[in-house]
């Protein structure tokens, strides 16, 4: 099988096929009780900017206000910056030394940029790549009624160099991210607003029948262009295809009861005046779009390099009155706030996690059946775009093995990419390729 | 420079090492020099043996050239820059694949003698110029043979820019529309709008619906007059008001509640239409000064003591009638683009949403941070402009005329609405249609988009209704969203090219006048074309071109994201004094780099209306400046935020674009220059050279550095001590030289040819210490007593010591050069796509006209846009038969 890292002829050769998956006889509504014991495989990556504090000690071994608890490879025991993940810490594997290739040329506040991608921005591409997440939903994103669920603290998709989400469908595909908790509830779990299901339907009928004179209308133009244009244009019938689909799986899920969620501790009004409270109330709503089966594949950029200018970038101040931005702790790295900072970042994680494993699934719980990437795009202090730090929880049940930090420093080094197989193969997104990738890691595999 | 207590410099010099692929001696695609059109004509140098053409030279000449001079860094041993010589076949006539390319980047470095490196084995004069003679002459019978396959798209998607700006000049109502699309891809020194960034995906047509949508309920009203919102808010001149001003005056520091200052709450508006905003408004002036920049803002509650809250401009005064002489003031715009304040959350439950309308003194002379001790203190506002508000009233929709002009425009009063309604939408369509995809619409489109109509209409319960969501899909059909392309029985090349001309020098669809001549078949002729094009550049809409232009083109953009270092440059910054957020920049309102970026734009915009050489952007006897910028820069005499021409003094430090705060400051870190930065700024965007990033393989600065690298003072001995890697030296030999003498300008894009000792911090000013500017000044002498080292040897040119040697030096030297690459630039931009090198000797034709015209700015485009590239811009690809 060939890479899944896609080029544009891929995309819409490849891709295409991906996106035409026969889904009629696979959506779990349709599988029922049979399938009830196969619980859903899922996945999350998190983002936290400027790197980590992970300063050099004399003797080499890992400051106590690290963010990673150990230095070297071999078991974890958790330190003070790490102490929030100790009630899922049989679930932890922290890794270090791994990064994009494709990011090195893309400078310090951007390998964020390709973080979930690993497009060689360096090199060949220009407009970033499909981000994993998005290849998994492609696999395996008809089975629920959002095939994936894209936020970020300041929404948008950012640009070049300034990427504001971590999710992308394919070269020049950036998928916007939805910061206002508010409107992302009620996209989950009241799609329909103030209509009811008939309206809905009558009107995805109609939509159904527009998009097909629009596609007929494509056609037309397309039959009369050159050979070089009507290739470029292949894109434009890969979207409408794209939103016909889209359009034909809303329908079928109005057949399915909106699941019913209690709203009672969720703070939908939560703002950046109250970091902890808003990025809880987000990673809540990650948790309860898993916990539903609304969707098994998401990515949440809690932060980005580019938060400069609001009030994302000043969290640390709000939260502890540093004085200055939170990209001014990664310059200068100060002990006592940077242990502040990683902690509040960590807590902030160990609670969705927790979440996640407080959650009975089966005889297991939900956090063994979810595998959740975290890290930054950057190492210590803020301008390297090497070694990112890279913690990885859960999936217990999906392969993966924890309790340990593997350093993959100097000749060990191997691709970010390979973690990134690894990933989709665990959520049955078959892949022997990913971007740069030379294999699986096989070191946290079970 | 304190480089000791800032690790920047050495951070980003990492970063600029560690970018990229590739390195060392190709690194470079330079221009075309001055001599090589004339040389090329003959098949050898005029003293030199000419080489046979073809195979048979390669074989005798060419090859064992190549193995004298160039084989030992670029053949099978090593491979510099990725560049193998050995592998050439020299059959140019069959144009194996890539060999074309390598063939002209061998071509370029011979012509700058970059090539083989000064301290290597130098073939004579004749050898050089009798084997460049013989790949010219290759190449142009390469280029004359290929066919006419076309190998590239024209066809994209419009960009963001021209998107937005197609919907005004389409609908006829300016709405803020790109807000919720994805954003545009960029990649610094290129444009964008070509087929290779401008994809398409299913989220950006989804989003292409719903901003269709948006717009459309804008531009097409519901029957029936709707409910007019007004609003009146009167400030009186006495009574009690915050910090000293009174209720109605409005200083620059002014914050005062209750006044003026704090601006008005709007209750309720119409979800779309336009608004009119009235003022009473005058101005006073303490002696010495002609008026007062008053602006006005509305959006949500700005809070700067938080720094949040949103706002879209609604317009701006320049005030000089006095209190006795009150006048009333009139402002425009749609509702729809200004941001809503979302009410607050109480236990009585969500407050309504309001509008705050915000007056704004925005009188700067460059010295706001001077007089501010703290908030309270508002003493030297009173020595500076002042505005008194007296009243404002708001009044949203404007009725005037009901329905409004973009109503009728799409949907006309006829009788034939109820005596024939098909017909009538027929109509419709068909003339919005044709202007939407910017040719006429082709009956099968019509009736396509009246099937849609019909299928719609039982869903809707009015013409208005079913129409917007009909015109939303015409809006996301493809010949809408992409560039027009003529296609057999759609689209004449004549639409084809008034689209492009259009979309050039407008970032817009074409206007009536536009289409009749392509209706007319008038635009085959090139003096048809350029009375179009002199039109159109005359045109306000060509002001989006140049800022669209100039921003991409000189990648200044950056410059705002730098973060400026306040302890070095504390006066940078209007910042605020005291509470919360000390020295923390104050926020909503223009700042001293917005102002850089007008400056740079303004510039490039008055040397195209001036018709000035293009060899001004290189040093120029005028700067494009307003009151606070000029203080910035040192220059006195100019007052007011209105930027105009100010002519400069033959030895001034300003001129051309190379000593622009928005190229000096987007090209430093904020504490410090950065010759690197600066160099890739000056061979990119003005030499036109493609600088390769850095290889991912090669060491980091301080690694090469070693321990020395903490004793080093300077940038530029960090860079000596790099260069003392070989692998490094093969790059920055060749770089570094360029930036070296721009170190006479500072991080904040002053001229400052001398600086601080190392670790020396630089203070505010301080009315106590320093009773006045003057004396501040002299504080500032006594700080900066090192004089920064701006010597450097050119890369095969002469030692230049600082700026105005190196202008000197270009302008003398590289003229030919300048006036290719603005002609590169231009010509990119306006075809939408990539040169090649097959586009070489059109370059070159182009550039020998731009000649007869001494490089004239506006010359150079029309002459671009009379081309033949530029009627019909498609790449060929060698028949391979």
């Amino acid at each position: 099988m060939k890479s899944h890292h896609m080029n544009r002829r891929d995309v819409l050769r490849g891709g295409g096929i991906a996106l035409a998956l026969p889904f009629l006889n696979s959506m779990s509504w349709a599988t029922g009780a049979a399938a009830a014991k196969q619980y859903p495989k899922r996945m999350l990556i998190s983002y936290i900017a400027y790197g980590v504090f992970d300063p050099n000690t004399p003797d080499g071994t890992s400051h106590e206000w690290s963010w990673y608890p150990r230095h070297d490879s071999g078991p974890i025991t958790l330190n003070k910056a790490s102490a929030p993940f100790e009630p899922v810490k049989d679930s932890l594997t922290y890794l270090r030394g791994l990064d994009h290739a494709g990011g090195y040329g893309l400078g310090g506040h951007s390998s964020g940029d390709v973080f979930s991608t690993g497009a060689d921005m360096s090199g060949l591409e220009k407009t970033n790549n499909i981000s994993i997440d998005q290849l998994a939903a492609k696999f395996n994103g008809h089975h629920t009624r959002y095939a994936s669920l894209v936020l970020g603290s300041e929404g948008g998709t950012g640009s070049y160099g300034m990427s504001k989400t971590l999710s992308h469908s394919g070269p020049g595909q950036p998928i916007p991210a939805l910061e206002k908790p508010q409107e992302i509830f009620n996209r989950l779990f009241r799609p329909y607003a103030n209509h009811t299901v008939e309206d809905v339907r009558a009107r995805l009928k109609r939509e159904a029948s527009v998009l097909d004179i629009m596609m007929e209308n494509y056609k037309t133009l397309h039959g009369k262009l050159g050979a070089e244009d009507r290739q470029k244009m292949d894109e434009y019938l890969e979207s409408v295809r794209a939103i016909e689909q889209r359009v034909e799986r809303t329908s079928k899920w109005t057949h399915e009861e909106l699941p019913k969620i209690d709203t009672k501790g969720l703070n939908l009004e939560a703002s950046y005046h109250q970091p902890t409270e808003y990025i809880r109330c987000m990673y809540d709503l990650i948790y309860l779009a898993f916990q539903t089966d609304s969707t098994r594949f998401a990515t949440f950029l809690t932060e980005s390099e580019h938060s400069v200018g609001n009030l994302v970038g000043n969290f640390a101040n709000v939260l502890f009155n540093y004085t200055g931005a939170t990209h001014d702790i990664a310059h200068k790295r100060p002990e006592a706030a940077s242990g502040q900072w990683e902690t509040w970042r960590a807590e902030q994680h160990a609670y969705f996690l927790k979440r996640l494993k407080d959650t009975p699934e089966g005889d297991g719980n939900m956090l063994d059946n979810t595998v959740v990437l975290w890290g930054s795009a950057h190492p210590h202090g803020s301008h390297g775009t090497k070694d990112y730090p890279i913690q990885i929880a859960g999936g217990k049940r999906l392969g993966f093995k924890h309790g340990n930090l593997h350093n993959f420093e100097g000749d060990r080094k191997k691709p970010l990419s390979n973690l990134f197989v690894s990933m989709l193969n665990a959520v049955d997104a078959p892949v022997e390729k990913f971007a740069d990738s030379t294999g699986e890691l096989t070191e946290i595999l079970a | 420079m304190n480089y000791a207590s800032n690790h920047q410099p050495i951070r980003n010099l990492t970063r600029i090492l560690i970018h990229g692929i590739l390195a060392s001696l190709w690194m470079i695609q330079v221009a075309l020099a001055e001599d090589v059109s004339v040389k090329s004509k003959t098949s050898g140098s005029p003293d030199g043996p000419a080489i046979p053409a073809g195979e048979a030279g390669h074989r005798s000449h060419i090859k064992p050239f190549f193995e004298t001079y160039c084989i030992q860094c670029h053949g099978p041993d090593k491979s510099k820059g990725k560049i193998t010589l050995h592998t050439l076949d020299g059959d140019l006539a069959a144009g194996a694949d890539g060999e074309m390319e390598r063939w002209e980047k061998i071509l370029e470095v011979m012509d700058l003698e970059e090539m083989p490196p000064e301290d290597e084995k130098q073939p004579t004069a004749a050898e050089r110029e009798a084997v460049k003679a013989w790949i010219d002459e290759g190449m142009r019978d390469h280029v004359a043979k290929a066919s006419d396959v076309k190998s590239a798209p024209l066809a994209r998607r419009l960009t963001n820019f021209e998107y937005q700006n197609t919907m005004r000049d389409l609908l006829g109502i300016d709405l803020e529309l790109i807000k919720d699309l994805p954003q545009d891809p960029a990649k610094p020194y290129h444009f964008n709008n070509s087929a290779e960034f401008m994809l398409l995906g299913p989220e950006q047509l989804d989003r292409y619906l719903k901003t269709a949508r948006r717009a459309l309920a804008s531009a097409i009203v519901d029957p029936g007059k709707p409910k007019v919102h007004r609003q009146q808010w009167t400030f009186g001149s006495e009574g009690p008001a915050f910090a000293s001003a009174k209720p109605d005056e409005l200083g620059i520091y002014s914050n005062g509640r209750g006044s003026i200052a704090s601006g008005v709450v709007v209750d309720s508006w119409p979800e779309t239409g336009d608004y009119r905003i009235r003022i009473k408004a005058a101005a006073i002036l303490p002696p010495g000064f002609k008026e007062v920049p008053l602006r006005i803002v509305m959006g949500s509650h700005l809070r700067s003591d938080a720094g949040t809250g949103d706002y879209a401009p609604v317009g701006m005064l320049h005030l000089s009638n006095t209190v006795d002489d009150m006048r009333e003031f009139e402002f425009r715009g749609r509702i729809e683009n200004h941001p809503i304040h979302v009410g607050q959350v109480t236990a009585k439950g969500q407050l309504p949403p309001k509008r705050y309308i915000y007056p704004q003194n925005l009188f700067d002379n460059g010295q706001l941070n001077d007089h501010r001790r703290n908030h309270l203190d508002t003493s030297w506002q009173n020595s500076v402009p002042r505005a008194v508000v007296r009243t404002i009233e708001f009044e949203a929709p404007v009725i005037d005329v009901w329905p409004p002009a973009h109503h009728t425009r799409i949907l006309p009063e006829s009788s034939l609405r109820s005596a024939d309604p098909d017909e009538y939408i027929r109509g419709v369509l068909e003339r919005f249609i044709s202007r939407a995809f910017r040719r006429p619409a082709s009956q099968d489109e019509r009736e396509r988009f009246f099937k849609i109509y019909k299928m719609l209409e039982p869903s809707f319960d009015t013409l208005e209704e079913t129409m917007r969501e009909t015109l939303a899909m015409v809006l996301t059909s493809p010949q809408f969203l992409y560039h027009t392309v003529a296609a057999d029985g759609l689209t004449t090349p004549g639409y084809e090219l008034a689209s492009r001309l259009s979309y050039f020098l407008w970032g817009s669809l074409p206007d009536d006048e536009l289409l009749a001549l392509a209706a007319g078949k008038k635009l085959d002729d090139p003096a048809v074309i350029e009375a179009q094009a002199r039109r159109m550049l005359a045109d306000d809409r060509a002001r989006d071109f140049v800022r669209n232009f100039t921003t991409q083109w000189l990648s200044i953009e950056k410059t705002k994201a730098v973060n400026i270092n306040r302890q070095l440059f504390p006066r940078f910054l209007f910042t605020v004094p005291n509470g919360e957020r000390f020295d923390q920049e104050e926020l909503f309102r223009p700042t001293i780099r917005d102002y850089m970026m007008d400056e740079t734009v303004g510039f490039i915009g008055e040397l195209i209306r001036r018709n000035a050489s293009v060899l001004n952007i290189v040093d120029s006897d005028f700067a494009w400046l307003n009151e606070p910028l000029a203080a910035h820069y040192g220059i006195k005499g100019v007052q007011g935020l209105e930027f105009r021409a100010v002519p400069l003094a033959p030895d001034s430090p300003l001129g051309g674009l190379p000593t622009q705060g928005s190229v000096l400051v987007g090209n430093g870190t904020g504490s410090a220059p950065h010759p690197i930065y600066r160099a890739v700024w000056l061979r990119e965007a003005i030499l036109g050279d493609e600088v390769a990033p850095p290889p991912a393989e090669v060491p980091a600065l301080s690694d090469t550095a070693g321990e020395e690298v903490n004793n080093a003072t300077t940038i530029k001995e960090m860079l000596r001590i790099h260069r003392t890697v070989e692998s490094c030296n093969d790059c920055h030999a060749r770089l570094d030289p360029w930036g070296i003498p721009f170190e006479e300008y500072n991080a904040i894009g002053q001229f400052q040819p001398k600086i601080p000792k190392n670790g020396a911090s630089v203070r505010k000013f301080s009315e106590s210490i320093d009773r006045n500017l003057d004396g501040y000044s002299e504080y500032l002498k006594t700080v900066n007593t090192l004089p920064v080292d701006s010597v450097a040897r050119v890369p095969n040119g002469p030692e230049v010591s600082g700026m105005r040697d190196l202008k000197e030096y270009l302008l003398k030297d590289r003229k030919e050069d300048l006036a290719e690459n603005a002609i590169r630039r231009l010509l990119t931009y306006s075809i939408g796509r990539a040169l090649t090198y097959q586009d070489r000797y059109t370059v070159e034709e182009l550039l020998e006209q731009s000649e007869k015209t001494e490089h004239r700015f506006q010359d150079m485009i029309l002459t671009i846009c009379r081309s033949e590239i530029f009627r019909t811009p498609i790449t060929t690809t060698k028949n391979q038969q």
